[in-house]
């Protein structure tokens, strides 16, 4: 009796578990929250991956802060009356667009350090605007550029939701279409010139599609979860994953995951699910370099085993022997 | 019919990308088809000379004709023709491409979005990649192989492709023997067999001089145009590698000793 009491309390509390999560996942802010994780995800596991193939993680932060300096603009053309229709994410998107020109431009040689530079440097351009505009922006409108990059998963409005889904599927599309175009100028640009493609506009395709999606998605979630999930889990794959299909699934799974986590986290204790996403993101980095080691360790201590050689052997110590006998300085 | 030119050059000067001058008064023409070697030491404007013949570089003055087309207002229809192997420390080794998907890029990338490879397609492939003995590797991750291997995958690329020219740049640098007498191998086999120019660019003509029909001498101007014996004449190898140059014949063949070839070494 005792045993069927057990268990009968056993699946009361499963069922009252099971209410919960479904009473959670009814609330809309969650669900916006979940589909915005899933968004993301596919975000990263297209232009993140290709970012990090192409050298250019850093591009991320760049794009992310540039936007906040078209942010500025367009407050300050708004309240000034210069351009009253100029809506700052437009702005945004304008100098996230600028940032992936001049990154382009550096590297159309297919040059990954060059790219880099550009990127420091038009994000300084960009960031130093942002602050001369804000002097000139009314003091209570600035912490709305700030907040462009303090967005926040759960915070998601539907036109968010929106916005970041037609940016994933349009992702999705081109990187359906061109994957190989961007693929062949992140490995040999010079040699895809050579046999006829049209390197350079694929270059800049790459590079201004990745950019608007950063700005986009930076807008609706905010700039800490896109760097932790554009980033991380794409270097964490192509470390250990050695075909580019399974890099793009392991990339979108890592993201997930860690975003899922970050929700979790956030329900049952009090923390920001992005931090917690971008903690365990970069944590999934850590344990890719980590497994990364080991495996080397012991691929070298089963395959390359030097095999003893006597012979060799004899024929070094003769030679010692000789060189000995005869005084050879060494 | 008249003859055709696989190449002609005029007049040409070409600047590096820092302003220096890689090449001036560069004149020269080389009948089609042919197997030719651009020799020179490093730096002599041998890489540069074929980037522009490709359009990738302009000239800032005089012209380059491939098979009759200029290389600035015509370099679509060039491209058309060329299978290119670059050096190979530019190829990009962050993405995890295998050794079939190099070898496809000559295929591929000739033809229009969204590239998919043909049975045909992967059966040129995987016959080139046999020629430089590299078939077992066709799944392999191309950035796991050896300095060796990867030259070879990338010789195999030029080999799977259309097109009547292949450029090669540097394909013997930096490999072992074993890679070095495959590939060469495989280039004049090819030759043989098929109606095609190979231009290879190189700064040690010994591996090849047997193979080759034409040989130009550059160190930032023409030095020397001939036959490989031609070229093999101390006077001329010491204006492009210095006074320590020379020439040695062995078995009936003429070698050249300088201190790129490496061949000193054993002196």
């Amino acid at each position: 009796m005792r045993d069927t009491d057990t268990v009968l309390h056993m699946i009361q509390e499963l069922i009252a578990i099971i209410d919960l999560l479904i009473q959670t996942l009814s609330v809309p802010f969650v669900q916006r929250a979940l589909i915005g994780a899933f968004l993301i995800a596919v975000v990263a596991s297209t232009s993140g991956t290709f970012l990090v193939f192409r050298g250019l993680s850093f591009m991320t932060s760049g794009v992310a802060h540039a936007a906040l300096g078209g942010a500025a603009l367009g407050l300050f053309l708004q309240h000034s009356g210069l351009v009253p229709w100029f809506d700052p994410i437009l702005g945004a998107l304008l100098f996230s667009v600028f940032v992936a020109l001049v990154t382009g431009y550096a590297g159309e040689t297919g040059m990954t350090e060059k790219m880099e530079v550009a990127v420091g440097v038009s994000f300084a351009l960009s960031m130093s605007i942002a602050v001369f505009l804000m002097y000139y922006i009314p003091p209570t409108q600035v912490p709305q550029i700030w907040g462009y990059l303090i967005g926040d998963i759960l915070l998601l409005t539907n036109f968010d939701v929106a916005l970041l889904a037609v940016t994933a599927i349009v992702l999705v599309l081109i990187t359906l279409i061109f994957n190989k175009e961007f693929i062949y100028v992140s490995v040999d640009m010079e040699g895809s010139i050579a046999h006829g493609m049209n390197a350079r506009a694929y270059h800049y395709l790459m590079l201004i599609t990745s950019a608007l999606a950063i700005a986009l998605a930076t807008k609706a979630v905010g700039a800490i979860l896109v760097y932790a999930i554009m980033v991380a889990p794409a270097a964490a794959a192509s470390e250990l994953i050695k075909s580019i299909r399974g890099i793009f699934i392991a990339v979108f799974v890592i993201a997930l995951v860690s975003e899922l986590m970050g929700l979790v986290a956030s329900f049952t204790f009090s923390a920001s699910p992005s931090a917690i996403a971008g903690i365990l993101a970069a944590f999934s980095y850590v344990v890719a370099m980590q497994i990364k080691r080991l495996r080397n360790r012991v691929s070298i201590n089963l395959d390359t085993l030097p095999q003893h050689d006597e012979e060799v052997n004899h024929f070094l110590l003769d030679a010692l022997d000789a060189s000995a006998h005869e005084g050879y300085d060494h | 019919m008249t003859q055709q030119f696989l190449f002609e050059v005029k007049d040409l000067a070409v600047k590096y990308p820092n302003g220096e001058l890689a090449l001036y008064n560069v004149n020269f023409r080389i009948e089609s088809p042919t197997f030719m070697a651009i020799v020179g030491p490093n730096g002599s404007g041998k890489s540069t000379l074929l980037k522009t013949a490709l359009g990738l570089i302009k000239p800032v003055r005089g012209q380059v004709k491939v098979l009759g087309y200029d290389s600035v207002r015509e370099n679509k229809k060039i491209r058309k023709l060329v299978r290119y192997v670059p050096q190979r420390d530019r190829i990009g080794l962050s993405v995890p491409l295998k050794v079939k998907d190099i070898v496809l890029m000559s295929r591929l990338l000739k033809k229009p979005p969204p590239r998919f490879a043909s049975a045909k397609d992967k059966e040129m492939a995987r016959d080139a990649l046999k020629r430089v003995n590299m078939a077992d590797l066709w799944d392999r991750p191309f950035p796991e192989l050896s300095g060796g291997q990867r030259q070879r995958v990338l010789v195999a690329r030029a080999l799977a492709g259309d097109g009547p020219i292949l450029m090669l740049d540097e394909p013997l640098a930096g490999t072992d023997h074993e890679s070095q007498d495959m590939i060469v191998e495989a280039l004049g086999e090819y030759r043989n067999e098929h109606e095609v120019n190979i231009v290879m660019v190189t700064h040690d003509l010994n591996p090849i001089h047997t193979l080759v029909q034409d040989v130009l001498l550059l160190k930032n101007t023409v030095v020397g145009v001939g036959t490989p014996c031609d070229m093999m004449n101390t006077e001329l190898l010491e204006k492009v590698y210095g006074p320590t140059a020379r020439v040695i014949e062995y078995a009936g063949h003429r070698y050249c000793v300088t201190h790129d070839s490496g061949v000193d070494r054993h002196y």
